[in-house]
C-alpha cells in the first residue's frame, strides 16, 4: 500500500487546475488556510464519525429499522472538508448522498435518518442549519442552489451557497442550466461535484467523454479538478472557491475526484458490474488511512487519541441507533395531511376529517 | 431478557422474499449487535445479514436453500444488554416494509363494519338515476312499467302513472285505479246528485258596463279579471237573498242560514278539481277580491294550500262554458251549500236592444240551488238581482 | 410450465421482440450492464450487444428525445424510465413531440416507453408515483399497464408492435407476483379489458397493482356473501368502454380503484364516462377507492394513503346500499 509522499505530506495536492487565463495559480498554504491542530484534528475526528455512523445506517438497513440506505463510504474526505471549509451561516444544498455534510452542520444523525424510515420526507429545519432537504432527483437541486446564490447577491449579504451533486448530474439538463444560469448572473455559488466514478451502475466514461471541471469553462468561469479524498485539498479549494464567491467574482466548479466505495444503495448489487479490482486500486487512496499517517506523521494525532475518537464514533453510533429505533411515530393525520398547503381550504380540511374518522383510536 | 424474533426484512424496495444461502452462526452462539447472522440472496443481490442484537441464538429458523417470506422468523436471539450501551429495542419484532407489511398497531385504519348482503341488480330496465328514485318513493316496480321515453326509456310519467295504478288490459281497456283527488271528488259529487235534489235556472247578462270599468281600472294601472267582479257580484245578492247562503240540516230538520259568506272558487288543477275558499268575502272590495283570489288559485294549482283555505265555504262560484263553443252547462252544488253560481265566457252576444239585434259582450249564468231551501220564484229573484249587479259593477 | 414473476416475464417479452425484430432497442439508464434495477433487462446486453442493449448517460429528456430521433430513423426504441417520480425531466418532450409527431408531419414514432410506477415498497421519496394521467391527458399517446406476469408479455409485446407512441406502466409492488406461465403467451390487443374475476353485484374496476388488490377484496366479499366482478383495464388509453358498460348492465354498480390521487385521476375520467354512457342503469353513483389527496406519504405511512381491501369493500357496501 503506497504511502504518501513527503511533498503530499506537506501540502495540499492539486492533480490539476485549468482557469479562464490558464495558468495555475499557487497552491493554497495550509496555515493560510487556518488550519491550527485543533482545526486538522478535527477534519479527522468528522471524517471518522460520519463513516461510523454511514457503516452503522447500513447495518440498520439490513435490520429492517431502515428501508433504504444509500452509502457514501470513501467521500467523507470531499464532504467533510467542504462542509468545514465554510462559514456556518453559508448554504448547503445536498443531492441525497451528503448525509456527512448534514452531520457535520450538527444535525441530529438519528433525525436524518428518519427520512430512510420512511416517518417523513424531511427531518430538520433547513432554515436553522442552512443546510437544504436531501434531493432525490439527480441535478434538480442545482438550480435551487443558484437561486437561492442569486437571492444572496440580490440582498448584498456575504453568504455563498454550496451546490452538491456527483458525475451523473453533470448530464442532467438541470445541471447545465443552473451552471449557465449561474455564470451569466455571476452568482456566489460553489458547484461541488463528488465524482465517485459511478451513476449506480454506469462508470465515468459512459457518463461524460470530456472532463467535468473543463465544463465550466464553457459556462464563463473557473474549473477545478482536485484529488477529493484529501481532506486538506478539499478544505483548502472549497475555501478558496468560497471566498472568490464572497468577494462577488462569481461561480466555480469543483470536481473533487473520490470514489464511490460502498453500492449505490442497499437495494444494488454493484458485483453485477464492477470488479473487484478497481476496489483493490482505490483503497489505498483511502482518505481517513492517508490522513490519519500524516496527521501522525505532523504529531497531531497518536493512538491514545484516534482510540479515543473511535471510541467517541462508536457513541455516536450507538447512540443514533436507539434514538432511530425508538423514534416516535407522529400521528398519521399530522404526517399525511401537514404542510400540504399552508391555507388549506375547507374540502382539503373536510377530507383529513374525513381521514381521520377512519383510523382506529391510538392505544 | 425475553426472546427476540428477527424477522427478514423487505432489503430492497419492495422485495417479498430471500432465499437463505448459508448461516455465519450457530444455535447458542454468542453473538454482538451487527456480528453478521447469514447471507441471503434476494432477487437484487446477495446480502449479509446483521444481528439487530446481542446476546445467545437460541433457535435458527431456515435451512440453507429456503426460501424465506420478508416478515418471516429468521433468527430468535436471547439478547443480554452488553455494559456501556443501551439496551436492544424492546420490540420483539421489526417492521419492515414492502408489500406485504402491514401498518404498526394503532394507526391502522378501521375495519369495515358488518356489510349489507347484497343481490344482483335490478332487471335490465333503463331508467334514469331519479326516476328510479321517484319509483321507490312510490312503491312501483319499474320491472312491471313500459317505457315511454326514448329507446324504451321508463320516464317519471310512466312512473307516476304507474302509481296511480293505471295500466293496459290484454284486451286494450285501460284500468285506472281510483285515488286521491280523484276519489274524493267522485264522492262529494255522488253525495250531491243523490242527496240534493237540485234544479238549474239560466240567464245571460250584459257585460258592457263590467268591462268599461275592468278598462278604467285597467287605465288606472290596477289589471283585474271577470272573476272578482262575479264573486262581488254574487256577494252583494247573497245579502239580498241570505237563503241562498244556507245549509240543509237533514239531521234536525232545521236550514241554517249562514251569517258569513264565504266564497269557493273552483279551480281546475293538475292534482283534479280543487275548491279554495275565498273567506268574508262581504268584506272586501273588488280589488281585495282580486288580490286574495289571485293567491288561492295560485296555491291550490301549488298545492301549498292549509287544509283552513280548502274547507267552510258557504255558496260556490264556477267555471261552466268557460272556452271553445261551449255556453254553459249545469253546475252541481258543492255539498252541504244550498247553491253554486257558473259563468260562461265574456264574449259578443246577439242581443235585441230597442228592437234591433246588436252585438254586445255578455255571458252565460247557471245557477244551480238546492229544491228543499229554494223554489223556483226565489231562485229566479236572486238571479234577477245577480244579473243586475253585473251590470252595474261596483267596487 | 413453469413459475414467471411479473419481472422475469417482462425480461422474456423484451427478449423476444429483441430477437422477432432487430430494429428493436433497449436503452436507459443501467438498463445494459446492471440489466436494470429491478432486473428487468437482465442478460439482454450480453445476449444482443451495445448496440441493441446499452446504457445512456443520466438523463432523461435526452432519453426520450433521442428515442424519438431513432424512431425517425427508422429504429423501432424501447427507452426506460427508471422510476416514476423521475419522468418529469422528460415531460416535455413526450408531450411536446411524442405525443405530436405524428399529428404534425405524418411520420409514425412506435416508441414504448417502459416507466416502473406505482408505491407500496417501503421507497423514499419520487419512487411510488403514479403519473398516468398526465399522460391520458395527452392525445396522441397510448398508456397501458399490465397487472400479471402473463399481460406483461403480451401487452410488452403488443406495445412494442405498435406503430403509435405506448407509455408502458410496469407495476413495481407486483414486479415479485408470480404465475405459472408457458411462455410466450400471445399478445394482448391494446384496447381491450379482461375480467379478471366474475360477479353479479358491483363492478370493480381496477389497473396495474390494484388489480390483485382487487382481487383480494372479491374474495373477501365471497365470504360475506358480496359479489364483485374485477374488471382488469390493462389499457388506459384506448379505454374499452365496451366491457365495462357489459359489466354495468348486470351490475349497476361501479367501484374504481387507483393508487393516484383521487382528484384529477384518471377514474375521474371513467365515472364522468360511465355516468354519462350507463345513467339509465346506474343504481349509485359511481365511487372511486383512490390516493388521498396529498403527496405520495413517507412509506411508513403509505397503506394509509393506498387503496386496500377494506377500502374497496366499503365502497362496494355504500353503492349496495345505495337504493
Amino acid at each position: 500500500m503506497p504511502q504518501p509522499s513527503q511533498a503530499e505530506r506537506a501540502r495540499p495536492s492539486l492533480m490539476a487546475q485549468l482557469n479562464p487565463e490558464g495558468t495555475l495559480p499557487p497552491a493554497v498554504a495550509i496555515e493560510e488556510a487556518g488550519l491550527d491542530r485543533a482545526r486538522l484534528v478535527d477534519l479527522y475526528r468528522w471524517m471518522v464519525v460520519i463513516r461510523r455512523a454511514d457503516a452503522e445506517a447500513l447495518n440498520l438497513q439490513r435490520q429492517g429499522e431502515l428501508g433504504l440506505w444509500g452509502q457514501f463510504l470513501g467521500q467523507e474526505a470531499a464532504q467533510v472538508g467542504a462542509t468545514l471549509a465554510l462559514h456556518p451561516d453559508d448554504w448547503i444544498f445536498p443531492s441525497y448522498r451528503e448525509f456527512g455534510m448534514g452531520m457535520c452542520r450538527g444535525i441530529d444523525p438519528a433525525a436524518m435518518l428518519y427520512l430512510f424510515r420512511g416517518l417523513t420526507h424531511g427531518g430538520w429545519d433547513p432554515a436553522t442549519h442552512h443546510f437544504a432537504p436531501l434531493a432525490i432527483p439527480v441535478a434538480s437541486q442545482v438550480l435551487h442552489a443558484v437561486g437561492y446564490a442569486l437571492g444572496c447577491k440580490f440582498d448584498h449579504s456575504s453568504q455563498v451557497v454550496l451546490a452538491c451533486f456527483g458525475d451523473g448530474a453533470t448530464s442532467e439538463g438541470d445541471w447545465h442550466e443552473g451552471m449557465n444560469f449561474a455564470g451569466v448572473f455571476k452568482c456566489p455559488v460553489v458547484f461541488l461535484c463528488q465524482n465517485n466514478h459511478w451513476a449506480i451502475s454506469v462508470p465515468l466514461e459512459k457518463q461524460t467523454a470530456g472532463r467535468i471541471a473543463e465544463r465550466a469553462v464553457g459556462y464563463g468561469f473557473p474549473g477545478v479538478r482536485i484529488n477529493g479524498n484529501d481532506v486538506l485539498t478539499v478544505y483548502a479549494v472549497v475555501r478558496a472557491a468560497a471566498e472568490r464567491a464572497r468577494r462577488g467574482d462569481g461561480p466555480t466548479l469543483i470536481e473533487a475526484v473520490t470514489y464511490r466505495m460502498g453500492a449505490h444503495s442497499s437495494a444494488d448489487d454493484p458485483t453485477r458490474y464492477r470488479g473487484d479490482d478497481q476496489l483493490a486500486a482505490w483503497s489505498p487512496r483511502d482518505p481517513i488511512a492517508r490522513y490519519d499517517a500524516w496527521l501522525r506523521a505532523e504529531g497531531h494525532l497518536d493512538d491514545a487519541r484516534a482510540a479515543a475518537i473511535r471510541a467517541e464514533a462508536d457513541v455516536v453510533a450507538q447512540t443514533m441507533r436507539t434514538n432511530l429505533v425508538n423514534a416516535p411515530v407522529p400521528p398519521p393525520s399530522q404526517v399525511l395531511f401537514d404542510r400540504v398547503y399552508t391555507s388549506p381550504s375547507r374540502t382539503f380540511q373536510a377530507e383529513r376529517d374525513e381521514f381521520a374518522s377512519t383510523l382506529e383510536p391510538s392505544e | 431478557m425475553p426472546d427476540q424474533v428477527f424477522r427478514l426484512p423487505d432489503l430492497g424496495e419492495g422485495l417479498t422474499e430471500a432465499q437463505l444461502i448459508t448461516w455465519r452462526v450457530t444455535e447458542g452462539q454468542q453473538i454482538e449487535i451487527n456480528a453478521p447472522l447469514c447471507e441471503v440472496e434476494t432477487a437484487k443481490a446477495i446480502v449479509v445479514v446483521p444481528s439487530p442484537f446481542a446476546g445467545t441464538i437460541t433457535q435458527l429458523h431456515a435451512r440453507p436453500g429456503q426460501s424465506v417470506p420478508v416478515g418471516n422468523a429468521l433468527v430468535t436471539i436471547r439478547s443480554s444488554t452488553t455494559a456501556g450501551t443501551e439496551e436492544a429495542p424492546r420490540r420483539g419484532v421489526l417492521v419492515g416494509y414492502g408489500p406485504e407489511a402491514t401498518p404498526e398497531s394503532g394507526i391502522r385504519r378501521r375495519s369495515r363494519s358488518a356489510p349489507a348482503p347484497s343481490g344482483p341488480g335490478a332487471e335490465d330496465v333503463r331508467a334514469a338515476p331519479f326516476v328510479r328514485q321517484r319509483a321507490r318513493e312510490l312503491g312501483v316496480d319499474l320491472a312491471r312499467v313500459v317505457g315511454t321515453g326514448p329507446d324504451g326509456r321508463v320516464t317519471r310519467s310512466d312512473v307516476e302513472a304507474a302509481a296511480q295504478g293505471s295500466r293496459v288490459e290484454a284486451d286494450g281497456d285501460q284500468r285506472i285505479s281510483v285515488v286521491g283527488i280523484r276519489k274524493a271528488i267522485a264522492r262529494q259529487m255522488l253525495r250531491s246528485v243523490t242527496t240534493i235534489p237540485q234544479f238549474t235556472e239560466f240567464a245571460v247578462f250584459d257585460a258592457t258596463g263590467l268591462l268599461a270599468d275592468r278598462e278604467h281600472r285597467k287605465q288606472a294601472g290596477q289589471s283585474v279579471t271577470p272573476l272578482p267582479y262575479f264573486v262581488r257580484a254574487v256577494v252583494r245578492a247573497t245579502r239580498d237573498h241570505p237563503m241562498l247562503n244556507s245549509t240543509w240540516d237533514e239531521a234536525h230538520d232545521e236550514i241554517v242560514v249562514k251569517r258569513a259568506i264565504h266564497v269557493g272558487l273552483a279551480v281546475n288543477t293538475p292534482q283534479g278539481l280543487l275548491v279554495p275558499v275565498l273567506r268574508d268575502a262581504d268584506q272586501l272590495d273588488l280589488q281585495q277580491i282580486a288580490a286574495r283570489a289571485s293567491e288561492l288559485i295560485a296555491g291550490a294549482r301549488a298545492g301549498s294550500l292549509p287544509p283552513r283555505d280548502m274547507t267552510g265555504s258557504t255558496i260556490t262560484v264556477t267555471n261552466v262554458g268557460a272556452s271553445g263553443p261551449v255556453e254553459t252547462g249545469t253546475p252541481i252544488i258543492n255539498p252541504p251549500e244550498c247553491c253554486v253560481v257558473g259563468f260562461g265566457a265574456i264574449r259578443p252576444r246577439p242581443m235585441v236592444i230597442d228592437g234591433q239585434v246588436v252585438a254586445r259582450p255578455g255571458a252565460w249564468i247557471s245557477i244551480s240551488v238546492d229544491h228543499r231551501i229554494v223554489d223556483g220564484a226565489l231562485a229566479t229573484e236572486f238571479l234577477t238581482t245577480l244579473v243586475r249587479y253585473l251590470e252595474e259593477p261596483v267596487a | 410450465m413453469s413459475t414467471v414473476t411479473l419481472a422475469k416475464a417482462l425480461n422474456a417479452g423484451l427478449r423476444d421482440a429483441l430477437a422477432a425484430n432487430p430494429r428493436v432497442l433497449l436503452f436507459g439508464e443501467d438498463v445494459g450492464r446492471l440489466g436494470g434495477v429491478f432486473r428487468v433487462t437482465d442478460g439482454l446486453q450480453k445476449e444482443f450487444g451495445e448496440e441493441r442493449v446499452f446504457d445512456t448517460p443520466l438523463a432523461e429528456s435526452a432519453i426520450i428525445g433521442t428515442a424519438i430521433g431513432l424512431a425517425l430513423r427508422g429504429f423501432r426504441p424501447v427507452p426506460e424510465i427508471q422510476f416514476d417520480g423521475f419522468v418529469y425531466p422528460a415531460f416535455n418532450q413526450i408531450v411536446s413531440h411524442v405525443a405530436k409527431y405524428h399529428n404534425r408531419s405524418g411520420m409514425a414514432l412506435p416508441l414504448t416507453i417502459r416507466i416502473p410506477y406505482g408505491g407500496n415498497i417501503g421507497a423514499v421519496e419520487h419512487h411510488s408515483e403514479s403519473p398516468e394521467a398526465y399522460f391520458t391527458h395527452t392525445p396522441g399517446l397510448k398508456v397501458v399497464t399490465p397487472a400479471t406476469p402473463g399481460d406483461a408479455y403480451g401487452l410488452l409485446r403488443s406495445a412494442i408492435d405498435d406503430e403509435d407512441p405506448v407509455i408502458f406502466f410496469e407495476p413495481k409492488a407486483r414486479y415479485w407476483q408470480k404465475a405459472e406461465l408457458e411462455l410466450p403467451v400471445p399478445h394482448v390487443p391494446i384496447g381491450q379489458a379482461r375480467i379478471a374475476h366474475e360477479g353479479e353485484s358491483v363492478t370493480v374496476i381496477a389497473y396495474g397493482p390494484t388489480v390483485e388488490t382487487a382481487l383480494q377484496a372479491a374474495k373477501a366479499g365471497e365470504a360475506e356473501g358480496l359479489s364483485l366482478e374485477v374488471i382488469d383495464l390493462r389499457s388506459l388509453v384506448p379505454l374499452d368502454t365496451e366491457t365495462l358498460l357489459a359489466s354495468l348492465h348486470k351490475t349497476h354498480r361501479a367501484v374504481v380503484v387507483h393508487e393516484a390521487p383521487v382528484f384529477g385521476g384518471f377514474g375521474a375520467e371513467i365515472a364522468a364516462r360511465l355516468s354519462h354512457d350507463a345513467f339509465d342503469f346506474l343504481e349509485a353513483p359511481v365511487e372511486r377507492v383512490a390516493g388521498l389527496n396529498i403527496p405520495y406519504p413517507p412509506s411508513r405511512f403509505e397503506k394509509l394513503y393506498l387503496p386496500d381491501v377494506d377500502r374497496i369493500l366499503e365502497a362496494a357496501d355504500r353503492v349496495v346500499a345505495y337504493a
